[in-house]
């Protein structure tokens, strides 16, 4: 059985809404210098979006969640660029697109919300004039409409005094409201699927928690992908989890079955450190070795030289499949522990 | 307040009402400015408080070495004159005096900006220079002008393709360019235009046409400074955060460049810019040199060959005035174009 009709046969944790974005198999590749062998920093990446549902990618540094993000946004940067696979937008495939129909996709169907709001936003043009470039770039509105839009969007994500706002230079606001005006950026054309790549991670802790409550209350039917290391954010925020290692998704399920069952050896590593006093919010701790660079080139599960649990099968590289009424890509998935 | 101080208050007052989530009050998150009036006053104060500075050493400075270079009175009395007449020169001119008394005259007089007549034909040597002054300031806007014309697109150009052979090829030839001096440069265009192809007069100001060599000689001592540098800044731009955010959000490569990258880049040029301009006037002197251009420069350069000091001070102090007016202009530009200077600093 292919890995498509795997997911697809899938229940997703009780939404049995329209899928709005599906992802197949997508690799994004860097080349490397001196002809060596090509990196891809997404290995084979395949999941779904339904309506409403917010999917969280977690993964250590590096494991290409960012990456994932930036390919459905056609924003992988150069050189590296998608080599397989498919992104769908509805019926609509966005990974071929020619570069001006990408540019109605972008900031319209898909809003993105990066993880610096210091540096995301430009620092020589008032907020106002950065919100309505977008809204008259997207909509068919004149320059006035076009603030009247860029107010709402600042009011509506919190801003106090959001017409003053308007008129302000990114320096003039703190961090948390800068990612506030960095929210209202990405939700300013109401786009259809939302992804938000580490956007607490560079606040400080009360600023982080009243960013999250914002995504709780503004945007909890929203269709979203949320990247994070956190789990404790996961948890608070998304339906369903992805974890990903080395470029691929090795487990995937609700919140509830994978914070509370993990079946890869990966994800139990990730939860396994967390202190039970602390449950509500768990933090990804390391977990002893590395994940493999652009140098080893591994032939089985990418996981095997930090695993506890590896045997021979190991060799072979186990496939995100339905094992034991969970997807997971482990040829030894746990039970409960 | 500092910035830490000022981050240390928004956390303190952050945990202090945790539980609430709307607490970004309009103070948390406000970072204090100081009015642009106040910062435009400031500056002008600051820089004619160094231009008196400048303006009082640089008098004092030619004063005494022009008089123990020559001796005026030689130079008015001319080839012919005898020493009865040296004398009575000396006397009407009060150059019998003690250096110190002459020198505390001169002072005195500059204070009413006046520096005497020329000596050689008594005209007066302020009005000489404010004579010479539009003939120059025409070379100089011209040269400026059509520098940042070029240099603007060219540098946002080249910077904006990093990868690209035209950028190489491009930064190469600047780089071949900045490597001429501007006298050379003027110097080739004579040999080709005039000497040569006979298209463009190499002398004086006869319109329109004189003026094409002497601007482009003249733009060449800044132009490919100011093209490296925007090429660069843009560059540098293009790679940032807040590109990446336009981009996600639909820009095309031309808000990319002409909106996002080149404002930013054009803050760090405009220190270049400016402080250039000071070069321009200082290049206009060679310039007009090369080409026999009546201006300023070339009344400077003549009065020194002629140790004719009255028009020598006031030519320098035009001149310092306006190179002062050059760098000011850059600062106030400064205040305008980065919001972030107008930040309040502790
Ligand atoms: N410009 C690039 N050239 C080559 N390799 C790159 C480039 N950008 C990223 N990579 C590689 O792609 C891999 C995935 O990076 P990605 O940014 O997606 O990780 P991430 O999961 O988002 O990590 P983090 O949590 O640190 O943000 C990394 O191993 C990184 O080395
Ligand atoms: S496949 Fe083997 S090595 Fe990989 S995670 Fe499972 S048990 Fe460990
Ligand atoms: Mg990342």
């Amino acid at each position: 059985m292919t890995l498509q009709t795997e997911i697809e046969s899938r229940v997703s944790s009780g939404l049995d809404n329209e899928v709005i974005l599906s992802v197949q198999d997508v690799v994004v590749q860097f080349p490397r210098p001196k002809k060596k062998t090509p990196f891809n920093a997404v290995n084979g990446v395949s999941f779904e979006l339904r309506k409403g549902e917010t999917l969280g990618l977690v993964g250590e540094s590096g494991s290409g969640k960012s990456m994932t993000a930036l390919s459905l946004l056609g924003l992988v940067p150069i050189p590296g660029k998608i080599i397989e696979g498919s992104i769908n937008l509805r019926e609509r495939r966005i990974d071929n697109l020619p570069i001006n129909m990408l540019r109605k996709v972008r900031g319209n169907d898909l809003g993105m919300v990066f993880q610096d709001p210091m540096t995301g936003l430009n620092p020589v043009r008032n907020i106002g004039s950065q919100l309505c470039e977008s809204v008259i770039r997207h909509q068919k509105v004149s320059k006035s409409e076009a603030t009247e839009i860029a107010f709402k969007a600042l009011d509506d994500v919190g801003i106090p005094s959001a017409r003053d706002r308007l008129e302000a230079f990114p320096h003039e606001l703190s961090g948390g409201l800068r990612q506030r005006v960095m929210i209202a950026l990405a939700l300013i054309n109401h786009p259809e699927v939302i992804i938000a790549d580490e956007a607490t991670t560079a606040l400080d802790a009360t600023i982080q928690a009243q960013i999250l409550d914002l995504f709780r209350e503004r945007l909890s039917n929203a269709t979203m992908i949320l990247i994070t290391h956190d789990m404790g954010v996961a948890a608070e925020i998304c339906d369903r989890i992805a974890v990903m290692y080395a470029g691929r998704i090795v487990e995937t399920g609700t919140i509830e079955e994978v914070l509370s069952s993990p079946r890869h050896p990966y994800t139990m590593g990730l939860l396994s450190a967390v202190p039970r006093f602390d449950i509500r919010r768990p933090k990804l701790v390391p977990i002893p070795g590395q994940p493999p660079t652009a140098e080893d080139i591994v032939q089985g599960c990418a996981f095997s030289s930090r695993c506890k649990f590896t045997q021979e099968n190991c060799a072979e590289r186990p496939l995100l499949k339905k094992r034991d009424n969970r997807l997971v890509a482990c040829w030894f998935p746990k039970g409960e522990v | 307040m500092t910035d830490r101080e000022e981050k240390n208050n928004r956390i303190n007052v952050d945990q202090d009402e945790k539980e609430d989530a709307n607490l970004v009050t309009a103070s948390a998150g406000d970072v204090e400015t100081i009015p642009v009036a106040q910062q435009t006053v400031r500056t002008i104060l600051r820089r004619l408080a160094e231009l008196v500075f400048l303006l009082l050493f640089v008098s004092t400075l030619l004063f005494f070495l022009l008089r123990l270079t020559g001796d005026p009175a030689a130079i008015l009395a001319g080839e012919t004159g005898d020493q009865e007449q040296l004398e009575l020169i000396r006397k009407q001119y009060g150059f019998d005096k003690p250096l110190y008394v002459q020198y505390g005259v001169f002072l005195m007089k500059m204070l009413v900006l006046d520096f005497g007549t020329s000596l050689a034909n008594a005209q007066d040597a302020l009005g000489l220079v404010f004579e010479r002054l539009p003939t120059s300031f025409t070379l100089v806007l011209i040269a400026f002008t059509a520098n940042l014309i070029i240099s603007i697109p060219l540098g946002a150009w080249l910077g904006s393709r990093p990868d690209r052979t035209g950028r190489k090829l491009g930064s190469t030839g600047v780089f071949i360019l900045q490597g001429i001096p501007g006298y050379i440069t003027g110097l080739i265009l004579i040999q080709v235009f005039s000497v040569e192809l006979r298209w463009l007069p190499s002398i004086g100001n006869q319109g329109p046409e004189s003026w094409i060599m002497p601007a482009i000689t003249l733009a060449s001592f800044q132009a490919p400074q100011v093209i490296r540098v925007i090429s660069a800044n843009v560059s540098e731009a293009m790679r940032e955060d807040y590109i990446r955010t336009a981009r996600a959000n639909g820009a095309g490569f031309n808000t990319l460049l002409w909106r996002h990258a080149l404002k930013n880049a054009m803050l760090g040029a405009t220190a270049l810019i400016g402080a250039q301009v000071s070069f321009l006037i200082g290049g206009s002197i060679i310039t007009e040199v090369i080409f026999a251009w009546p201006g300023l420069g070339r009344l400077l350069v003549t009065s020194v060959t002629t140790l004719d000091f009255p028009v020598v001070q006031a030519a320098v102090f035009v001149i310092s005035v306006f190179v002062y007016l050059s760098i000011t202009a850059t600062d106030l530009a400064f205040i305008f174009i980065d919001p972030r200077l107008r930040r309040q600093r502790a």
